[in-house]
């Protein structure tokens, strides 16, 4: 091994550096893919849990029981949160169907429908809101709601035809209104057991994100919700925290200890994602790993015959060092060494350009698709992975055609037979 | 010390076989110089690859300190060829990319020594053929008479039992051809085994016994009387 070492240390130090600088190169490249394809395949979804995470529900999600229409002991469990230690911001949401009216001024023609959606109206505290989400740089157009400045609401951008992304996929159902914009008058129904409860609004503001909770509901102040619903109107119906994602799981636990028998669901953000989401992160997971393993192939493939083409070149040396007594074990061992050299170089240059440079530039500067803000999924756990895989075809690559080459006979060797 | 007995060395089968080596009996003492001398094709270096261990006859027997060499197998050779015989090609067969100094340890580092002792070994043997000043070139840096020079370090850095060259002055001009001779003599006269292949009659007289070969037959294998090379 001294012996491969020695020959190897040389041969590196003494070869072409624009060959040595290229087969890196390649190595670099390579990391990159396995790291950066797959992580971007992932980060597709995962941006968008992010952005549910950061922009609506927090790293902790209450809400009713199944059958339950409001968190049971909302007054008592809202003291125990705000008395929390791990509990960094929470906001207690109020939410109800409610139908809203665009055209107040004309009846519609006979046979043409109303103005009118169906959405979902949630009552929000403006300030705690801020707090967990920054809920203001939702804001498109118009202003936030203002504690105590009662009726205004803002309104998702998909609700309204002018904004809405899916305003010309002309989809059954979808309904859109018309003519609604900043500063319109619209008449919020909610239709409650005993009746139904109508108020006129102004829309103070239109809210769009990629979180579809955000872009697809309207919000007005808590309080006034909360006035025009019959009854429980101490309870609400969501509660979200932000906390240390670490710590999530154990305050779940907090929480539903002091729950007790009070009915309501209580979830990590994790839990919440629909399963076939999860299921989607995981296909592309897969769907990643294996556009990667092409590029592991090739980088295969190219340590292959830079070192057979090395050892080719070098047979006749080759056979001189074992004419002289140089084992062959030692010779394989230095083109080995030689391999593993640019697996590591290059894998070394690509972590530090995935987590020095990739994975903050995505994190400030995500890629943009409709549904989700792309981010590239990087941990240095699967980082890690992926550089023993590296190294290990890379062994695997420089060993095979040294060993063809130095197995050859000594004198054929020499004599160049 | 070397010793064959009907050797011989064939290629290739049927009418197509070749005998290039005719059951050839030879011995080499301790302390020889012997020069193989011959016309290309004669059989020269096919009988030196046999002596060196570096090939396999097709019959008969090579024994070495009195060890039946067909009894050995591919790593006992190369353990012999490191430990026991020393060697010097025809065209240098210095590794470019290590300096003269590391070319020289080299093969010391596979005997064991550590780097320090291995470089103090290869120090020695260069100043012994003179070159200890050239030492951190690299061979593209060194003229071939150089070359050949730091490859004979190379082969005696480990005090072999017997040095084996291949047509050393082949590729040298005349001037550096006499100062590798000189080198030959010098280390004959330390007491140094010599087995070197030559086609220049002139070189084949320096040394101490001469073995003439044509056809693969040996035509003569005259002791001469030592006289300085030095002319």
């Amino acid at each position: 091994m001294r012996v491969g070492w020695f020959l190897a240390y040389r041969q590196i130090k003494r070869s072409g550096k624009w060959t040595t600088g290229l087969i890196i190169f390649i190595m670099v490249l390579t990391f990159l893919n396995l790291v950066v394809v797959s992580g971007l395949l992932v980060g597709l979804i995962s941006g968008s849990f992010k952005q549910f995470r950061e922009g609506y529900s927090g790293e902790v999600i209450i809400t009713t029981a199944t059958g339950r229409d409001y968190i049971e002991n909302t007054p008592a469990l809202i003291g125990f949160l705000e008395n929390h230690p791990w509990v960094e911001a929470l906001s207690p949401r109020y939410g109800a169907g409610a139908q809203v009216l665009g055209t107040l001024t004309d009846l519609p023609d006979k046979d043409k429908r109303a103005n009118r959606i169906n959405i979902r109206a949630v009552g929000i505290d403006p300030i705690r809101e801020e707090a967990l989400t920054h809920f203001s740089r939702f804001i498109m157009t118009g202003e936030n709601l203002v504690s105590g400045e009662e009726g205004g609401v803002l309104i998702g951008a998909n609700m309204l035809r002018k904004y809405s992304s899916f305003a010309d996929a002309n989809i059954p159902g979808l309904d859109f209104l018309d003519d609604v914009d900043v500063g319109s008058r619209v008449r919020v129904t909610l239709t409650q057991k005993d009746g139904i409860v109508q108020k006129d609004f102004i829309i103070r503001g239109i809210v769009k994100s990629k979180v579809d909770e955000i872009s697809t509901r309207m919000f007005m102040l808590d309080k006034e919700l909360k006035r025009m619903l019959a009854i429980n109107q101490e309870q609400v119906q969501e509660i979200a925290i932000k906390t240390d994602y670490a710590k999530a799981g154990a305050l779940v636990s907090d929480i539903k200890n002091f729950m007790g028998d009070y009915e309501a669901r209580v979830q990590t953000t994790d839990e919440a994602i629909p399963s076939f989401l999860r299921d989607i992160e995981s296909t592309m997971n897969i769907l990643g790993s294996a556009l990667s393993s092409f590029a592991l192939i090739v980088a295969a493939i190219t340590v292959f015959i830079v070192v057979f083409i090395n050892a080719v070149t070098k047979r006749k040396f080759i056979g001189i060092m074992k004419g002289i007594g140089i084992s062959p074990s030692a010779v394989q061992f230095s083109y080995i060494i030689q391999a593993f050299f640019y697996g590591i170089v290059g894998s070394c240059i690509g972590l530090l350009l995935t987590f020095g440079v990739l994975r903050p530039y995505f994190d400030a500067y995500p890629i943009n698709f409709p549904f989700s803000d792309g981010i590239l999924v990087a941990t240095l756990t699967g980082a890690g992975v992926r550089v023993a895989i590296l190294l290990a075809v890379t062994l695997i690559a420089g060993y095979v055609p040294a060993k063809l080459i130095v197995r050859k006979n000594t004198l054929d060797s020499i004599l160049g037979r | 010390m070397l010793k064959t007995e009907k050797l011989v060395k064939a290629y290739g089968e049927g009418e197509l076989r070749l005998v290039v080596l005719k059951e050839l009996d030879i011995e080499i003492q301790d302390g020889e110089f012997v020069a193989i001398i011959g016309a290309s094709g004669a059989g020269k270096s096919t009988l030196l690859y046999q002596l060196s261990l570096l090939d396999d006859p097709t019959s008969g027997e090579v024994y070495f300190d009195g060890i039946r060499t067909a009894n050995l197998t591919e790593m006992e050779k190369t353990e012999l060829r490191l430990h026991k015989l020393g060697y010097v090609f025809q065209d240098y067969a210095l590794l470019p990319e290590l300096n003269a100094i590391e070319n020289v340890a080299l093969p010391i580092l596979m005997h064991g020594c550590s780097r320090a002792e291995a470089f103090t070994m290869a120090t020695s043997a260069l100043e012994r053929i003179g070159l200890a000043d050239r030492k951190n070139n690299l061979p593209s840096q060194l003229s071939g008479g150089q070359q050949q020079r730091v490859s004979i370090a190379r082969a005696i850095a480990h005090h072999p039992k017997i040095l084996f060259a291949d047509e050393p002055t082949a590729n040298l001009d005349s001037g550096s051809a006499r100062v590798v001779l000189d080198a030959f003599l010098d280390l004959h006269k330390e007491g140094q085994t010599i087995v070197m292949v030559t086609h220049e009659e002139e070189y084949a007289h320096s040394a101490h016994r001469v073995i003439s070969l044509k056809d693969g037959t040996i035509m003569s294998d005259k002791t001469q009387s030592r006289h300085s090379a030095k002319t």
